[in-house]
């Protein structure tokens, strides 16, 4: 197994690595003589900028971990103006974020590709909403090509530069989580020489405020402009090597398959045995590429189009054929499920009803069969982790308020507070959110600080964001929120890294892959901002972090505490390559009274109640020497002499 | 072979990934095509984790269907059960029978069933094959609770007509680890596959 920085830069045209789709996404755009790039981590797209991190510099690329979705597409926007081949990426949600410039920008064009990677979330494994990026594309008049495998996801990279280039118009590549985060055996392609010279491109804007000032005569010219080049870019991807035909020439019946739905179609097919059909593959559901569909008509009587989460190829197929007035019976979304990922059961489901067929699996029976086993099953959902520090600010926080008070939280591991024992998370919307929900409360419960008529019945709230997400739209609200005159205390965890997408750097240490940036603390700009009460805490130190919350909760109007302390799988992974040691707890058991506050309160997943001895456990493989359990028990139970890891 | 699938199964952070990476390479290198799907994001801190290992000629998309796993690898014996559903009918379960208690089940608000109670559901409601043993330990007399993977993928490679050899699939883990912790790694690989081998009477 090579390492993946390696494989990325490999100079061995042929080769054949296991890579992750994000990765050999990558890898495509090295292909691709990629200049700039730049992005905001947001999971399942995080791989492909922690990968363009890892190579950029060795490649001779501009890399940025931008502060979020909209700058970074900016970013990105501004080195394609230039003419370079520029790319960002971002999860679906994080394309709501980069919205406003992405609509605009669309028909001002471009002059080097610009590709912008679009991760969606079926099924919401790791999202707030399951939106379908396609209907964005749709929306904006943004072409879409959809891999339906890795290999293809960095062959697709390549073309949509190209794309891109040919047309000036912006192309988004949309993945799903399961080409993002499947591994598979990529081919790889020749390298620029550029690249394989690390030398680093450099652009030249040319001025052109026609083009590049959106003024509302200019963006009157670009609208049609935009309908136009669709229409052209429609024609030009009949002949797209990602979009064929395929299966048997005479058949009567179809089945159209977008992005990786072609993947379980594929799959389907075979399990079934059905040979008798023709198969559209199709690479670029937006636009659909009507000349190419037309050809793949001809002769069929029935068409099932297999595809996941919205009918976006479904609607302009079966709008495209009633104004052909084709007499072929299309299927879609009244068979094919609307929500949740495609899988090869739900292809294999969906075929078997179109064309009458038998499951090769008895899934009635599976299905019961397994119903009863799930209720022996205790559930296990994800969990702060061992020596986590925002455990510890939320057990601080739910002590100082007596766990009365409003919680409005936001997107990051801390959300996962909201589980019990903690449960100390009572809002999450979207990045950024918790100090403009938190501001709306404090406003609707108990008016603003200087208001003539406020409530006398005084609700806390107590907003939880971390420093990522502070930076990345924290800043505008909290400037709101102070300006406002909200009475909120704001906790900012700060772990120094943006931990649930992978470790990624950000402006509260300052650090970036090339060791330039320069940090900006974030109490430094509370203080800036006019924040009414600032003050920084250890949350290893629970007592000091309690009474500092507590005081903060006594001041009017917006206090912020900065709760500082490295996160714990960050720095055991850190520890763990420098060969460093830790105290590992145990329980004494002697002095355990058998109280369950540590679980019950605390709830470090390595903390465990032994049923016969009745005394809680350590398990020493999972206990990162954090010491919090020692502070919480009321018995002084938790030890640690001897046991090191 | 058209298609082999694996089911791996485990709690976030005992290193699922890094077995369905190295069965993944493994395959590669013995000229299949290919899937590996994985979990990544927040749901890999200590929750409930599972990921795909699928190669041959014929595989696409990079999740086992229910029903299609020939194999179900887990790395704790609640896990097993979690995603039982995934296994073929007469499938194989090699399972660490080590338990990590979920958060709920030491709150009193779930209970954690018992190891014959797993097997039975195994072997009588799924017909399945249980090689189940206390990997964690032997992984210990390897050396080290991180060779707990190594230790069951050596079982895995005893899984009757499993397709990769295992001399292969020891090569790949030879050069996956870091040159320190061959020796161990080794060791642990050893150790799975005698204790497989004594469940399955070989």
């Amino acid at each position: 197994m090579a390492k993946v920085t390696d494989m990325v830069l490999w100079d061995k045209p042929g080769e054949k690595v296991l890579l992750l789709g994000n990765q050999a996404i990558a890898r495509g755009a090295l292909e691709a003589n990629i200049a700039v790039y730049a992005a905001y981590p947001g999971t399942p797209s995080s791989e492909l900028t922690d990968t363009m991190a890892m190579v950029a510099e060795k490649a001779g690329v501009y890399m940025e971990y931008s502060t979020n979705e909209k700058v970074a597409f900016e970013t990105a926007l501004a080195a394609a103006w230039s003419g370079l081949r520029a790319m960002t990426a971002m999860k679906h949600v994080g394309l709501n974020v980069a919205a406003d410039t992405f609509m605009s920008a669309v028909g001002m064009g471009v002059e080097g590709g610009f590709v912008i990677m679009v991760a969606d979330d079926p099924s919401m494994w790791s999202s707030q909403n399951e939106q379908d990026t396609r209907v964005y594309a749709k929306f904006a008049n943004v072409p879409v090509l959809e891999p339906s495998s890795p290999h293809e996801a960095k062959e697709m990279t390549k073309y949509a530069f190209e794309l891109s280039e040919k047309f000036k118009h912006m192309v988004i590549l949309r993945t799903t989580t399961r080409i993002s985060h499947a591994r598979g055996d990529i081919e790889l392609g020749e390298l620029p020489e550029e690249i394989k010279q690390a030398k680093r491109k450099f652009g030249d804007f040319k001025k052109d405020s026609s083009r590049f000032v959106d003024v509302p005569s200019n963006a009157r010219r670009f609208h049609p402009q935009i309908l136009e080049k669709i229409e052209k870019i429609r024609e030009e991807l009949a002949e797209c090597p990602f979009n064929w035909i395929e299966g048997k020439e005479d058949a009567k019946v179809g089945i159209i398959a977008p992005g990786l739905s072609y993947a379980y179609v594929k799959e389907a097919l075979a399990w079934l045995g059905v040979e008798d059909v023709k198969v559209l593959k199709l690479g670029t559901p937006f636009p659909v590429p009507f000349k190419l569909v037309e050809r793949f008509m001809d002769g069929l009587e029935r068409v099932l189009i297999v595809e996941e989460l919205e009918p976006v190829v479904e609607e302009q197929i079966k709008t495209w054929a009633f104004d052909k007035k084709l007499s072929i019976e299309i299927k879609g979304k009244e068979i094919v499920p609307r929500i949740y990922e495609m899988t090869t059961r739900r292809a294999v489901e969906a075929i078997a009803k179109f064309l009458g067929l038998e499951m090769p699996i008895n899934y009635e029976e599976l299905d019961e069969k397994y119903e009863k086993v799930k209720a022996m099953v205790p559930p296990r959902p994800p969990s702060l982790c061992p020596a986590c520090p925002h455990r510890n600010s939320f057990y601080a926080i739910k002590k100082a308020t007596k766990g009365k008070a409003i919680y409005p939280s936001d997107i990051g591991c801390y959300t996962l507070g909201l589980l019990p024992p903690l449960n100390a998370v009572d809002t999450t919307v979207a990045m950024g959110g918790s100090i403009g929900i938190a501001h709306g409360l404090s406003i609707a419960q108990n008016g603003a600080i200087n208001e003539s008529q406020r409530n006398e019945e005084k609700k806390v709230i107590v907003a939880t964001i971390g420093d990522s997400t502070f930076y990345h739209t924290g800043l505008p609200a909290l400037a709101n929120a102070i300006y406002n005159r909200s009475n909120v205390l704001i906790v900012v965890l700060d772990n120094f890294v943006t931990a649930m997408t992978g470790d990624q750097p950000n402006p509260s240490t300052g650090q970036t892959p090339h060791g330039m940036g320069k940090q900006i603390p974030i109490e430094e700009v509370a203080k800036a901002m006019g924040a009414d009460y600032v003050a920084v805490v250890d949350p290893y130190d629970i007592k000091k972090t309690y009474e500092t919350i507590k005081e903060a909760l006594e001041v009017e109007g917006v206090s912020v505490v900065v709760s500082r302390r490295i996160c714990a799988l960050h720095k055991i992974g850190e520890m763990r390559k420098k060969k460093e040691k830790w105290p590992i707890y145990y329980v004494n058991e002697e002095k355990c009274t058998g109280c369950r506050v540590c679980i019950n309160t605390y709830g470090c997943p390595a903390i465990y109640w032994n049923e016969e001895k009745k005394v809680a456990q350590v398990n020493p493989t999972m206990c990162w020497g954090c010491g919090g359990c020692a502070q919480v028990c009321p018995f002084g139970a938790f030890e640690t002499e001897g046991g090191e890891q | 072979m058209r298609e082999y699938n694996i089911v791996i199964t485990g709690v976030g952070g005992q290193g699922v990934l890094t077995a369905s990476n190295i069965l993944g390479w493994a395959a590669l290198r013995a000229g299949h095509k290919v899937r590996l799907g994985e979990v990544h994001g927040m749901s890999q801190r200590f929750g409930s984790v599972i990921s795909y290992v699928r190669f041959g000629e014929d595989v696409y998309g990079a999740m086992v269907p229910e029903g299609k796993a020939d194999v179900l690898m887990s790395f704790e014996p609640v896990e097993a059960l979690r995603y039982i559903n995934y296994l073929k009918k007469g499938g194989m379960v090699v399972v660490n029978t080590s338990p990590i208690p979920p958060v709920q089940v030491s709150m009193g608000k779930a209970t954690y069933p018992s190891i014959e109670e797993i097997k039975k559901v195994v072997e009588e409601d799924f017909k399945a094959k249980w090689i189940g043993f206390n990997a964690e330990k032997l992984a210990l007399e390897a050396g080290h609770v991180v060779t707990t993977n190594t230790v069951l993928i050596g079982a895995l490679t005893q899984v009757p007509e499993f397709p990769l050899g295992e001399d292969h699939v020891r090569e790949v883990i030879r050069i996956s680890v870091p040159p320190k912790a061959v020796d161990m790694n080794m060791k642990a690989f050893d150790l799975g596959i005698k204790a497989a081998k004594e469940i399955l009477g070989l």
